[in-house]
Formats: structure tokens, sequence, C-alpha cells
């Protein structure tokens, strides 16, 4: 079976002042029709960049993006008109992002706002609109929705307006949905409710989704395969079983050190991934992980390593990757 | 909302009485009294004396302070001779000292529709061109046609009325004789009510003068004087508006917006447009109020007889109760105004709406 999403050597570049910001370096990967991918990776590694372009929603300019295609239902999404890729926007795929305090707009109503794409994409009249918003409002558990379409944003808790950004998102009943760090600017409690949510809702919809997040925790329940990103390039790609128990990537073994698990012990201390990711702008040479890495050699400093298939389902970019999980495996596990 | 509104007004009240009361004390700080010339010459020092004490001029200030505010009757029991007064909170605001027969009431009555005519078609220009121009400049961000605009907003910003006014007056009326050199030529559009008043031989009530009769007359006249004053308030109103826009346009709820499919001008239109109005519409009350009650640079160019030249001469002339009754005016239209932009500013802005 083709996959839903077919995205292949996508580039994206910042023309500021400064130089060229290069946000996001060639990568490839796809998305399986009714499939969770998580998209991890630390701040300023490329992933909303990366998936904004998938709908060229980077501001332009000063972003361009320079190469790379993007195969969505026999169409490549990178050479199809503006008017063409607005038909996608918002009615195949859809995009929620990190920010729900900012995310809608404080001057128009909720109702508002929810019922636009109902009336652009599904030519639904206002009564129409109106009634299926309500529905929608419902379905993302927000009690008394009837009352609250004429509220303002301002008028809701963060974690209410996510729930009315993910009610948009999926008012058109979209094959897509890209969620672009969702829970990271709620509480913890709410954050679990969220991401209840959206599991709930895909088995009532059955839509694939992208998740990004720079946090593993979330990652484990969620996503049957995830992208591990750095400095605009994947790094490493594999199922999310397969990523926390036997990671090949230095980096995704730095990541997983340094976030909290349940499984682990009260002894165990979080360590930090030493070092900063390289200036975007003056892009190294070499693996951009070698300046952190401790498993780098000269070779990692002169050639950047492509991303590999190592198996039908993983995929890393390290020159010694055999190495490296032989280490891990010696030493009995990242958390040694 | 109405009760924002008459809270509102009830805190003008000590407003306007502080501005009164320090108008005053600094009025009388100025160096120099009313009379000291009659044009040129100055006055006997007995012709003196006999007008300080018709005006009063000689009682303890905090007696004239309670005279000017209301009334002799109330702070000058017994003692009315010279010229009576009701004070301001019956709407009397004294006589002129310097136009002898003249109430302030009258020179305001006359001279404030002038201003206000001309203030209001300056800020209606400015509006009508630098909102839209500052539109087109943001969403043409960084291309000639922005530099353009905002070139032409600087020079606007920058130069000044001193400057303009006398160099279109020689272009425009001088050179090319499209347009009269000087001078306003308002008549009330009902004529017939302001005759009445003229034949009884009262002051017409300021709102008759208030409206013009729409002929060519006052509209040749006011072309210049309008330009001039007009430039500057839609030049800057260009920079707010372009400055303002290209802010909205970056808020994550435009990229929403159009990460909804989206039509980029039902982008503009309806997400970014009312976002962006917001701060302009918080200059434009003091701008409005600024303008209507009088610019003394652009009436004394044009050789407008409005309020702007009797704000001035006043304080030169030591004309007290002019100076204090214009200044009030301008109180009470800063106060109206921004009124006015609260009212609207709840209208744009729901977060404002249920405080
Ligand atoms: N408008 C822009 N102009 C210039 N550079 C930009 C712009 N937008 C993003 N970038 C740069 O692109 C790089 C990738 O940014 P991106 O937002 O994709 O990171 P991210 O992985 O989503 O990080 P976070 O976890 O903080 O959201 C960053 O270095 C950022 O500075
Ligand atoms: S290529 Fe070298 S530097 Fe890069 S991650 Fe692998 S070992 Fe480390
Ligand atoms: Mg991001």
């Amino acid at each position: 079976m083709a996959a839903l999403l077919e995205v292949k050597g996508l580039t994206t570049q910042f023309f500021t002042q400064d130089g060229v910001v290069h946000a996001v370096n060639g990568i490839s990967y796809h998305l399986n029709e009714g499939e969770t991918i998580a998209i991890v990776g630390e701040s300023g590694s490329g992933k909303s960049v990366g998936v904004m372009s998938l709908l060229r929603l980077i501001p332009q300019p000063p972003g361009k993006i320079v190469a790379g295609e993007v195969w969505f239902q026999g169409r490549d999404l990178m050479q199809i008109s503006d008017d063409e890729i607005r038909q996608i926007r918002g009615k195949h795929i859809a995009m929620i992002f990190q920010d729900p305090m900012t995310s809608l707009n404080p001057v128009l109503t909720i109702g508002f706002q929810l019922m636009e794409p109902l009336q652009l994409h599904l030519g639904m009249d206002k009564n129409q609109a109106r009634k299926r918003a309500i529905e929608l409002l419902e379905m993302v558990g927000i009690p008394g929705a009837a009352t609250r379409l004429d509220a303002y944003p301002h008028q809701f808790s963060g974690g209410m307006r996510q729930r009315v950004m993910i009610a948009m998102g999926l008012a058109c009943n979209p094959q897509v949905l890209i969620a672009d760090e969702p829970t990271t600017a709620l509480d913890v409690t709410i954050q679990a409710q969220i991401v209840e949510l959206v599991k709930s809702l895909k088995e009532q919809i059955g839509m694939a989704i992208i998740w990004i997040t720079h946090d593993l925790g979330v990652v484990a329940g969620l996503a049957e395969r995830v992208l591990v990103m750095y400095a605009g390039q994947i790094v490493e790609e594999a199922e999310v079983h397969e990523l926390y128990s036997d990671p090949h990537h230095p980096y995704t073994i730095g990541l997983l050190r340094s976030v909290p698990r349940l499984d682990m012990g009260k002894s165990k201390r979080l360590i930090p991934i030493e070092g900063l990711p390289p200036d975007l702008i003056d892009y190294p040479k070499g693996c951009p992980f070698a300046p952190r890495c401790e498993y780098r050699t000269e070779k990692c400093e002169q050639e950047d390593p492509p991303i590999e298939q190592i198996s039908p389902t993983r995929r890393v970019a390290c020159w010694h990757w055999e190495t490296v999980v032989a280490d891990i495996r010696e030493k009995g596990g990242v958390y040694a | 909302m109405l009760q924002f509104v008459i809270r509102r007004i009830i805190w003008t009240i000590p407003v306007l009485f502080l501005v009164t009361f320090f108008t005053f004390a600094l009025v009388r700080a100025i160096p120099g009294g009313p009379f000291d010339f009659a044009g040129d010459k100055s006055l006997p020092p007995t012709v003196v004396k006999n007008l300080e004490a018709k005006y009063h001029l000689n009682d303890p200030l905090w007696q004239q302070f309670c005279s000017y505010l209301i009334g002799d009757a109330v702070c000058r029991p017994g003692k009315q001779n010279g010229v009576a007064s009701k004070g301001v909170l019956l709407g009397d605001l004294g006589p002129s000292f310097r136009y002898r027969g003249r109430t302030v009431n009258d020179i305001i009555a006359t001279a404030l529709p002038i201003s206000a005519q001309l203030g209001f078609m300056a800020v209606m220009l400015g509006m009508l061109i630098g909102i839209p121009a500052g539109i087109i400049a943001a969403l043409k961000h960084n291309t000639p046609i922005d530099y353009t605009a905002t070139f032409i907003a600087v020079l606007g910003v920058s130069i000044s009325n001193v400057v303009l006014g006398p160099f279109l007056i020689w272009i425009f009326a001088l050179k090319l004789g499209w347009f009269p050199v000087a001078t306003w030529a308002a008549e009330p559009l009902f004529s017939n009510i302001a005759e009445k008043y003229i034949a009884a031989g009262e002051q017409v009530p300021m709102w008759v003068n208030l409206i013009p009769k729409p002929t060519k007359e006052f509209f040749m006249h006011a072309v210049l004087p309008v330009v001039t004053l007009g430039t500057a308030l839609s030049a800057s109103l260009a920079r707010l508006t372009r400055g303002s826009l290209l802010q909205v346009i970056r808020e994550d709820y435009i990229r929403t917006a159009r990460a909804k499919g989206l039509r980029e001008r039902a982008v503009i239109v309806t997400h970014a447009l009312k976002n962006s109005l917001i701060p302009v519409v918080t200059i434009l009350g003091p701008m409005f109020a600024g303008v209507l009650t009088g610019t003394f640079v652009v009436e004394q160019i044009f050789a407008i007889p409005g309020l702007g030249r009797h704000f001035v001469t006043s304080v030169g002339n030591r004309d007290y109760p002019v100076v204090l009754g214009t200044t009030l005016v301008y109180a009470v239209a800063i106060v109206i105004a921004n009124m006015l932009v609260d009212i609207t500013y709840a209208w744009l802005d729901p977060r404002v709406r249920l405080e």
C-alpha cells in the first residue's frame, strides 16, 4: 500500500540578514493511513518548520522551501498552485499549534472561528455550520457547548482552548492531523487529558497523526513510530518500543537519558546532553552532533553521515551506530 | 456599557475641576496683567485701576476663583457692582478682557465651529488616506510600494506645517490660482435660524455655526488648510497602521487562519484588520481632540479665525478668562474623545468589554 503522505528531501531555509538559516536539511519520511508518528528533538531542531513546510505555511520571505517533494493523494504539494494548497489546508491536512493562548483570534468568537472551515470547505450555511460546531465542541468534551459558541477565547482556560483548536482541526474530518507540541504549554494533568482526547478521537475518526514534541515521555503511549530530529535532519527512525529499548543514535541515547521515566528508580538522575546544537547559519561540515558525541572520530568531523535503512523499520544517520549499539548493550542499557 | 459611560462621566468632574484650578493658578503666575497695553501704548494708571476694579481683579484670589466657578451671587454677595458672572457651572465663561464687550462664550461660539470644521475634515482626510496606505504598505511589506509609502509617510510626518502651508499657498494659490490664498468661508447651513439670532442682536448658537453650507466657496477655501493639516495626520496614521498590521500578521492566530485554508484576503480582512486597528483607535482620540479645538500654526498661516489663535494670543494678552475658557474647551474635548475611544475599544476588543 502506498503511503498517505510521502516526504522526500524536504529542505527549508530562512534568508535572514545574518545569513542563511539551514532549518530543515533534506528530510524524508512517510506517513501511512491512520498511523501516528511522533517527531522528537530539542528546541530549534526544525520540527515546526519541517511540518509547516508540508502545507507551505512558513513565512515567505524570509523562509523558502528550497528543495523537496511532498506527495499526497497523487500530487506534489510543493508544486500545486496556491489555490490548490488552500483546498488541502484544514480540509485534508489540519494543524494545531503549541500555544492555545495565542493561536485563537482574540476578537472573534469561538463559534465564528469554528464555523469558518465548515463554511469554507464543506459549503455549509450558517445554520448547518452552527449545529456542526456544537457537535464538535461536544466531541472534544467542552461542557455546555451550545452556550459557549458566542464566547471569546479569553473566557476559556488553556486546556479548553486547546480542545477548541482540536475541534477546529478535526472539523472537516481530515486524513492527517499535524499536532505541533499541542501540550507543551499546558499543565501536566491537562496534558494527559489532551493526549487521551486525541487518542480517543483518533479511534472515532481514524485520521493519521504527526505529533511533534520534545518530550519523549509523551510519545510512548501515543505513537507507533518515532522520528528523531537534530539540527534539521532526521537522525534516527524506529518503532516506539525499539527506540526505547534499543536506541542506535548517540543523540537518541542522550535524549532518553535526559527525560524522566515512570519506570525509572528514584536513584537514577537525569543527565542532560552536554553542549549546544550547532549554529544553523554556519552549518558544520561533518556530523552535526559530533561536538557533543562521545563516539565521534576523525571521520565524523569530516563527513556528514547519510541516513541509512538498517532494517525494514529502522533508519539511522551515524557512522558508528554498530559500535554505539554494542557499547550500550555491553553496559546493560541506556541508563546503566 | 451604560454603567461604564456613566462612571467615565463622573470621573471627568474632578479632572475638569483640577484643570480649571491649575490653569487659573498658572495664568495668574504669568508676569504682567491684562491691561498693561492697549495696542502699543500703555494705559494711564487710573484707567488700569478702574478696569481692574470692574473685573474684580483686586479681590482675594480664592474669591475670584470661587466666582469664576459658581458665580458672583454666591461668592461676592452684596458686591455685585462691576461685571457680574454666573459662573462656569452655569455655562458662563465670563467676559474677555481684551475684546471689550465680547464674552468668552461668544468668542468660543464663533471660533470653535471654524476650528472644528477644519479639524474634522483634516482628520477625515488623514484617516481616508493614512489607514488604507498603511494597510497597503504592510501587505506589500518590503516591496517598492512599501518603501515608497513609507518614504512619503516619513516625509509627511517630518515636514512642518509652517513649511507645507506656505508652500501649498505658493504653488496652488499664487502660481496656479486654483484655490484662494487664505481665510475661511463657512456659512451656517441653517442660515434662516442664524439670521433670526442676528436680527435679535444675539449670539448665534454654536451648533448653528458648526454645520456649514456645502458651497463651492466653502470647499475651495478649505482645500489648502485641510491638506496642510491632514498631511501630517495621514502620515502618522499610515505609519501606525502599517506597524500594527505587520505585527498582527506575525501572530499565531494568523497562522491558524492560514492553516484553515482561508484565502489571503479573508485572513487579512477578518482576522488581522480588527486587531491591528486597536492601537490606531487609541491615537485617534487625542488626534481628534487636538485638531478639532484649533491648530495655531495652520490657522495663523491661512488667516482662519479659529480657536487655536485665541488660545495662543490670549496667553500673551493675559486675557485670563479666554485662556481659561479655551483650556476648558480643550480639556472637555480630550475627555469626550477619550471616552469615545474607550467605547470603540470595547467594541473592537472583547477582552475590554467584560471588565
Ligand atoms: N521566521 C524565521 N526566520 C528565521 N529563522 C527561523 C524562522 N522560523 C524558524 N527559524 C529557525 O529555524 C530553526 C528551526 O526552528 P523550529 O521552529 O522548526 O524549531 P522546533 O524544533 O520546532 O523548536 P521548538 O521545540 O522550540 O518548537 C530555528 O533555528 C529557528 O531559529
Ligand atoms: S556520526 Fe560520529 S559524531 Fe555523529 S553521531 Fe555518529 S558517532 Fe557521533
Ligand atoms: Mg516548534
